[in-house]
């Protein structure tokens, strides 16, 4: 469904992402791991089209490398930002109604009361302007922001950070929800090892910009490499 | 002909080391607070006028106002910093707006008080010819050529090694970081004020000595002062030097070889083709992109 | 797209703000006012076309312009040629001017990616660009001398625009109607999308939004708006000159005005360019015969420190206070 073929980013001196080339199937959760600055967000960037690459991009057999970023969100890539960010002036539902009109290209009042209600922000729907919001209910607009535009891979940016357990087990479970419900690709980004191993079927590990391990989240753990590239910045 | 560009490029690379003292207090104000002074180029005229006050009044050569200038223009400064200050939301829109509304007030003013006559010294000391070789210049010219190099570089000296000049490159560089150093921004953003009003004094005076003013003449500066910021990407003193020195020389050549009709022209066309063409300017980085 | 937009700007508040404005824009003719006074109104509706053109670029597309004279002028001479020269009818002409002035948007479109201070400058260089171009082409433009002879507004049905009433009717007409489009498309999807740009723009482009397309719809709408009040404007006085035609008066008092009466809502552009030009030409004017704008300049300065959502922002504030009812947001 997405293919990544030799992905280079430099900032200035630094190789952001080094010649990342991996595929995800359609239908897979992808766990992407990495510590802090291993370059997960810019290859979310990359995918989604914020930030230029060298490399290949495809996506449904398709060349997405020239694409500029907004039809990119058309041909059915959906993005949440680490950091949320909504449509501030705008309400939340009219956060979605623009996804929706914009980037799937129809409108649709029945399929946003519906992802609203998934995402439990129907009370909040047309209360206040977006940025009035508190964080956890920013994450899920980010979600349901993205889900509006009808996307068929879903990129996920550490939604799941800052949730006390609890709460993320059940996160888990909407996450699996909606990856039922929309028939959706996702890959997301995650720190906790825990958490990878029961949602995904696959992980691949980045550090330094470098790919250094692909496989299920059992083998990818199991990787040397992977558990220094851990353990090395982890408790820095 | 060859003579007529060399002169060309001789009174441009003058002119052009004016336009580089009002464009970097342009930049330091910049710098500093993230805001396009739009009445920068009427500080300029202000001090220019200055010139012409004391130099009508007392008979006096003009750059025996440099210290009125010097006091009036730090005044009007300051004052025009507290007023960007009040701004709350929105700063950048707003403050482009505001700086723009002072811009008309002091223009207006100086019509008010000075009459909307061109003004140019009379000393004939500064107007005496001097030769080098096949060219000419006046030496007022020559005179406010090397006090601008002087400035730049005594500039070029307090921000590399005075407290305040590193302070200044540090808060432009990263406010949030520079205040975990225990800098005061606001007193650094003051004092970047301050020293852009000093060296559009300078400037201004300079300006009068070698060539006329009237009161359209600050928002002409301004947006001059805008273009070479442009030209030279990257604040760097030697880059605004020839960004300027380029604008005045792109100008003086105009004059020569088209017509003075088309001086304007030619320095917007530079500005337009730098900003599309090279979004780095000439010489360095800087983001100017939404 | 268009189907809600247009259900709801048929809902009461746009079409009684429509309404509102005729009925207060009619009142000078009831009230019989000289042909002096009715002059200085029409002049006022000229800018607040401006003002809305200017407003609708700087509040939908996030765009502040200090180059509009680069329209204005554009259109009055492309009116006033296509007129003189081939012979097009004025009320044709004045359309076409439009589209002539949106076709000179077009050259700045490499301006759309600059942001803030950058872009305002660029579009304020353009504008002195095509002052200085109009200059030298005499051949077309007649050249700093000006331009004299072209037709001015027409008799229709009976209904002479010329005669300064048919005028005022005429330039208020085309400045309501300007105003409704203008809240057609704030309502409508694009317009919703607009305003997210301005405060969010990556956010906006990676749900699909192509911001770029928008902003430059929202340019060249601007334009066109701006070309034809040129045209207006050009037919009225009868004369051109550049230095008239591309002053940057056109580019100073529509922001002026539109920072008085509120430049985030629709009827602050209006109202505030008809207070401040009356107040620049009855009552500052008087005061300082040479130097005037100084007030001008005293009055936007004041409003940016103290009101900066204009006019409008203080009403919609003692309305949301005492009503407790909620304004309409930026
Ligand atoms: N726009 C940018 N300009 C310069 N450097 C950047 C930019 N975005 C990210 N980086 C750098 O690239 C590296 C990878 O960052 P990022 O992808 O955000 O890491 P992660 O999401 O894995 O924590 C970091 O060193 C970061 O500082
Ligand atoms: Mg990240």
């Amino acid at each position: 469904m997405l293919a990544l073929d030799g992905v280079t980013v430099r900032f200035g001196g630094l190789l952001a992402l080094s010649n990342i080339t991996f595929t995800v199937e359609k239908g897979e959760i992808l766990g992407l791991v990495g510590p802090n600055g291993a370059g997960k967000t810019t290859l979310f960037n990359c995918i989604s089209g914020l930030v230029r690459a060298r490399g290949r991009i495809g996506f449904e057999g398709k060349d997405m490398t020239r694409l500029p970023l907004h039809r990119r969100a058309r041909s059915g890539i959906g993005r949440t930002f680490q950091i949320p960010q909504p449509m501030h002036h705008l309400t939340v539902r009219e956060n979605l109604t623009v996804a929706q009109v914009f980037g799937a290209g129809r409108k649709d009042p029945a399929r946003i009361a519906e992802i609203l209600d998934v995402m439990e922000l129907s009370h909040k729907a047309d209360a206040d302007a977006a940025s009035a919001l508190a964080l956890q209910e920013l994450k899920r607009l980010e979600i349901a922001k993205a889900l509006a535009t009808e996307p068929r891979l879903l990129l996920l940016d550490e939604v799941l950070a800052g949730l006390e357990s609890n709460a993320k087990r059940s996160f888990m479970l909407k996450l699996r929800e909606l990856h039922a419900l929309f028939g959706l690709t996702i890959v997301i980004v995650e720190h906790d090892i825990e958490t990878i191993s029961n949602l995904c079927t696959r992980a691949v590990v980045l550090n330094f910009g470098q790919l250094i391990a692909d496989g299920t989240p059992a083998e990818v753990f199991s990787n040397p490499a992977v558990v220094e590239s851990y353990t090395g910045t982890a408790h820095a | 002909m060859t003579e007529l560009i060399l002169q060309a490029l001789f009174s441009g690379v003058l002119i052009g080391s004016v336009y580089a003292l009002v464009a970097l207090g342009l930049a330091l104000a910049f710098g500093a607070m993230r805001i396009i002074n739009l009445a920068h180029g009427e500080l300029v005229l202000l001090a220019a006028y200055m010139a012409y006050l004391v130099e009508s009044r007392t008979g006096l050569e003009p750059y025996a106002a440099i210290p009125l200038a010097l006091a009036v223009v730090s005044a009007v400064s300051i004052a025009l910093f507290m007023l960007v200050n009040m701004i709350r939301d929105h700063r950048e829109l707003n403050s482009l707006i505001l700086t723009f509304a002072i811009g008309i007030i002091l223009t207006n003013a100086i019509l008010l008080a000075f009459a909307s006559d061109m003004r140019t010294t009379t000393s004939a000391f500064l107007q005496d010819a001097v030769s080098f070789g096949d060219v000419y210049a006046m030496r007022g010219e020559i005179i406010a050529f090397a006090l601008s190099l002087v400035l730049m570089g005594l500039l070029w000296w307090w921000l590399k090694a005075s407290w305040y000049g590193r302070a200044v490159r540090a808060v432009s560089s990263n406010r949030g970081a520079a205040m975990l150093m225990g800098i005061n921004p606001t007193r650094i953003e003051t004092v970047s004020f301050l020293v852009a009003g000093a060296l559009a004094s300078f400037a201004g005076v300079a300006l009068y000595t070698m060539s006329v003013v009237q009161p359209a003449v600050g928002h002409a500066l301004t947006v001059k002062a805008f273009i070479i910021t442009v030209l030279a990407g990257v604040g760097s003193i030697p880059g605004v030097f020839l960004g300027a020195v380029l604008l005045g020389v792109t100008e003086a050549l105009t004059v020569t070889l088209a017509s003075s009709a088309l001086q304007e022209l030619a320095g917007m066309v530079l500005f337009l083709m730098v900003l599309f063409l090279m979004p780095n300017g000439l010489f360095g980085a800087r983001a100017r992109r939404g | 797209m268009s189907d809600t937009a247009s259900s709801r700007l048929l809902s009461g508040r746009s079409l009684a703000m429509a309404g509102g404005l005729v009925v207060v824009g009619l009142l000078p003719l009831a009230a019989g006012a000289s042909p002096y006074m009715l002059g200085l109104l029409i002049s006022s509706l000229i800018l607040a076309g401006l003002g809305l053109s200017w407003a609708l670029l700087g509040n939908l597309g996030g765009m502040v312009s200090f180059g509009h004279a680069a329209f204005f002028g554009v259109g009055s001479y492309a009116s006033a040629l296509l007129a003189a020269k081939l012979g097009v009818p004025v009320l044709l002409a004045i359309p076409l001017a439009g589209g002539v002035a949106t076709l000179s948007s077009l050259a700045m479109l490499p301006a759309l990616r600059l942001s803030g201070p950058y872009f305002a400058l660029a579009i304020l260089a353009y504008a002195q660009i095509f002052r200085i171009l109009a200059t030298e082409a005499s051949w077309l433009t007649g050249g700093a001398a000006g331009l004299q002879r072209f037709p001015g507004l027409p008799t229709v049905f009976g209904f002479n625009f010329a005669e300064r009433h048919g005028s005022y009717v005429l330039v208020l007409g085309m400045v309501v109607l300007c105003a409704l489009i203008y809240v057609v498309i704030r309502r409508s999807y694009v317009g919703i999308a607009l305003r997210a740009i301005a405060e969010s723009e990556d956010a906006t482009r990676v749900v699909g939004v192509n911001s770029t397309l928008l902003k430059t719809w929202m340019l060249m709408l601007s334009a066109f708006i701006a070309g034809m009040f040129g045209a207006l404007n050009a037919h009225i006085i009868g004369f051109l000159e550049p230095d008239y035609a591309f002053s940057g008066i056109w580019s100073v008092m529509p922001i002026i005005g539109a920072v008085f009466g509120g430049y985030r809502s629709v009827i602050g552009p209006v109202f505030g360019a008809v207070v401040i030009y009356m107040f620049d030409q009855v009552i500052a004017k008087s005061l300082i015969p040479v130097g005037h704008q100084i007030l001008l300049g005293i009055v936007l300065a004041g409003m940016v420190l103290l009101a900066p959502n204009g006019l409008a922002g203080l009403v919609g504030r003692i309305f949301s206070r005492t009503g407790g009812k909620h304004h309409a947001r930026a």
